[in-house]
């Protein structure tokens, strides 16, 4: 390996880590439902890619600045955050996890089947932010669009926590996630809970979902499943239910795959990818960041 | 007076009567049935042939229909199933079509279908022996080279790539003599962009082109950084990229933001779409494609404005699928097929038969021929992006 190539590695894992914010942000939403409700929701890449199109849907033929599409693909996210919840998790009984899990598996179908049918299938070219900046660190270059992304993905993830740590929302969602009865006993509406939490997972998808159409630069319905799959990795290796886990092994993810796309190919890259979500699996099933078990 | 001529007008609308149910009697349906991806992400490429296939129906319908052999009009019309662009689902709908009165099926849109396809057709006409099935297909879209010689059933009018890469890099070798190096930008998981960059390589290597090497990437890539950053450290005169244009917009966009400028740009045949340019007609400016549609003759630019109609777009492939409705017209007319229940399995040889004895056809830029292999080779030309619009730069001779 000479300089160039070494620089080329460098380059690459950076891009990666920075990219990673968008796993990172994917990861937290599906460990966020996870630690409130022990459920997966496996529709929440797609709801989240969703809601970055409806964002463009609902701007199409109206010329607005790349905020006002994030914002938009955030508010978005949300209410698809509200359908998921009502249409998988609030009327399917709760003893019953693999039917939750069958039926936002069937969402995700359903909703990349309605991207499609609006879009007819088209990539759509998203809007990015400081896109056309570069800042330059020695050999390196940093892209001014990705240090965006990861600086938005930053920020979401404080909030989060202010939210979680801070707010009564945030109290009671701890507490449904420790002691479902206890919370109850105590006045908490799981129902309101719940439902809360998705709306403010589906906020977060639609900021990564923009964020990562601002990022490639188009939006595509085929996203949908490989982001699944990212976010699930980066769930188990930052630990169920873990939002500081989800933030390091979003990154850890992003830049695991460019580091392998580099050295391997992109023919191999996801092997080593999913090699590395088996060894934690093995190794430290509890991922990075196990939170401690509760009293039951 | 007046009775008499109630009873005149009776008499003559007795007569007017008499005379014109044979007329209407004369005149029958014909349902041509497409096939093709009308969901997943392909669905672009169905609902455009459904589209084209109607608006042919249409203006064949208006120039007076097509004459059946019993000497009775038809009048076409078009159903267009769903294949999902899946070879066991592409299956299933072909043999629910022969199922029917149908006596063609136009599709599928993907070449994995096609090719799964006429493996169920029989081989041989006319061979007891064979069980497959008797039932004509002709493909519209379905653009791996020579699909149509798995079955002696099987038709295509798609346009033959080798020939239109040959002719470019040929084209480029004269007007760019400067250019010295070549490198590749390929959808690896795709097996069109696949078999159509490796001919766009060869057609490199066969003009004296010194092939740098290349670049991968997957159809839902998020990332191009790596690759594309192999690509500028190659730094070649010519960069190829054979993907679809999801894929070939985040390459283009990496390569807008990493600065990769190369001094020619060649995309595949399937990116001179509507679609590559909603995705970066500001990326793609410059992109030079070999296409065998454009609106450049007056036939071709009243397809276009009727399959706008349909509420669909008219480009290489859907262009395709008109031009298949007409010469399915010339077929039905020159065979004599009656498209009658009774008569199913006879019209589907005279029309299996009719197509593997086409010389000639006529198409949307000029004459189609046809091989022996039953392929087509049809005429076509060179667009590049100007502007956020396809624009024909250049027409090669003999097209």
């Amino acid at each position: 390996m000479d300089l160039l190539d070494l620089i080329d590695l460098v380059q690459s894992i950076a891009d990666g880590i920075l990219f990673g914010a968008t796993y990172a942000m994917l990861g937290i939403g599906f460990t966020l439902i996870f630690g409130v409700m022990h459920k997966i929701n496996l529709s929440y890449a797609a709801a989240s890619v969703g809601a970055a199109y409806a964002s463009l849907l609902l701007m199409t033929g109206v010329s607005v600045p790349a905020p006002v599409v994030f914002v938009f693909a955030a508010l978005c996210g949300g209410a698809i955050g509200l359908v998921v919840y009502v249409v998988c998790f609030r009327f399917i009984p709760r003893a019953n996890p693999l039917a939750t899990l069958m039926s936002t598996v069937g969402l995700l179908l359903l909703i990349d089947e309605v991207i499609v049918h609006a879009t007819d299938g088209g990539a759509k070219s998203y809007p990015a932010l400081f896109s056309d900046v570069i800042i330059a660190a020695g050999a390196f270059n940093l892209r001014g669009d990705l240090m965006f992304v990861f600086a938005l993905g930053c920020v979401s993830m404080v909030v989060l926590l202010l939210l979680l740590y801070r707010t009564r929302l945030g109290l009671a969602t701890r507490a449904m996630s420790q002691q479902p009865l206890a919370a109850q006993l105590c006045g908490i509406s799981v129902d309101r809970t719940n439902a809360l939490t998705f709306v403010i997972t589906g906020v977060v998808g639609g900021m990564a979902g923009a964020m990562i159409g601002a990022a490639i630069g188009v939006l595509s319905p085929l996203l949908s499943l490989p982001l699944t799959v990212k976010g699930l990795i980066v769930t188990v290796i930052g630990g169920l239910g873990s939002i500081p886990g989800a933030i390091i092994a979003g990154l850890l993810v992003g830049g695991f795959e460019n580091f392998f796309q580099f050295f391997r190919g992109v023919s191999e890259r996801d092997l080593y990818v999913m090699l590395l979500l088996f060894v934690f699996l093995v190794f430290r099933p509890g991922g990075l960041f196990a939170p401690a078990a509760g009293r039951d | 007076m007046f009775k008499l001529s109630a009873a005149l007008v009776a008499a003559f609308a007795v007569a007017g009567l008499t005379i014109a149910v044979p007329a209407a009697a004369q005149e029958r349906t014909v349902k041509i049935t497409g096939f093709g991806a009308k969901t997943g992400v392909v669905r672009v490429f169905g609902i455009n042939s459904e589209a084209a296939m109607k608006a042919a129906a249409e203006e064949i319908n208006r120039t007076g229909g097509v004459k059946l052999g019993d000497g009775a009009t038809g009048r076409l019309t078009v159903e267009f199933l769903d294949d999902r662009c899946n070879a066991e689902e592409g299956i299933s709908v072909v043999r629910r079509i022969a199922s029917t009165d149908a006596f063609v099926a136009v599709g599928p849109t993907c070449s994995n279908v096609a090719e799964s396809l006429f493996g169920i057709l029989q081989k041989k006409a006319g061979d007891a022996s064979d069980t497959g099935l008797q039932f004509p297909i002709i493909a519209d879209v379905a653009a791996k080279g020579g699909l149509a010689k798995i079955s002696e059933w099987s038709f295509r009018n798609v346009p033959s790539e080798f020939e239109m890469y040959k002719a470019l890099f040929a084209w480029v070798k004269t007007q760019h003599p400067d250019l010295k190096t070549f490198y590749g930008g390929v959808e690896k998981d795709f097996a069109h962009s696949n078999a159509t960059f490796g001919v766009m390589k060869a057609q490199a290597e066969a003009n004296g082109y010194q092939v740098l090497g290349n670049t991968e990437w997957l159809l839902a890539d998020t990332t191009f950084s790596t690759q594309i950053r192999e690509m500028k450290r190659a730094n070649a005169d010519i960069v190829a990229i054979g993907a679809h244009p999801a894929s070939t917009c985040g390459a283009l966009k990496e390569m807008q933001r990493q600065g990769v400028k190369p001094k020619l740009l060649i995309g595949l045949t399937s990116s001179s779409s509507i679609e590559t340019l909603q995705g970066c007609a500001a990326q793609a400016e410059g992109i030079i494609i070999p296409t065998s549609f454009a609106p450049v003759t007056d036939v071709a630019k009243k397809a276009a404005d009727q399959v706008a109609k349909f509420n669909g777009s008219a480009d290489l492939h859907s262009a395709a699928a008109y031009e298949v409705m007409f010469i399915l017209k010339q077929v039905i007319e020159a065979q004599k097929i009656m498209a009658k229940p009774d008569t199913v399995a006879a019209d589907r040889v005279k029309m299996r038969v009719g197509l593997a004895a086409l010389k000639e056809t006529d198409g949307l830029l000029g004459k189609i021929g046809r091989t022996p292999d039953r392929e087509a080779i049809k005429p076509f030309l060179f667009v590049h992006a100007k502007g956020g619009a396809w624009t024909v730069l250049h027409t090669p001779a003999g097209s």
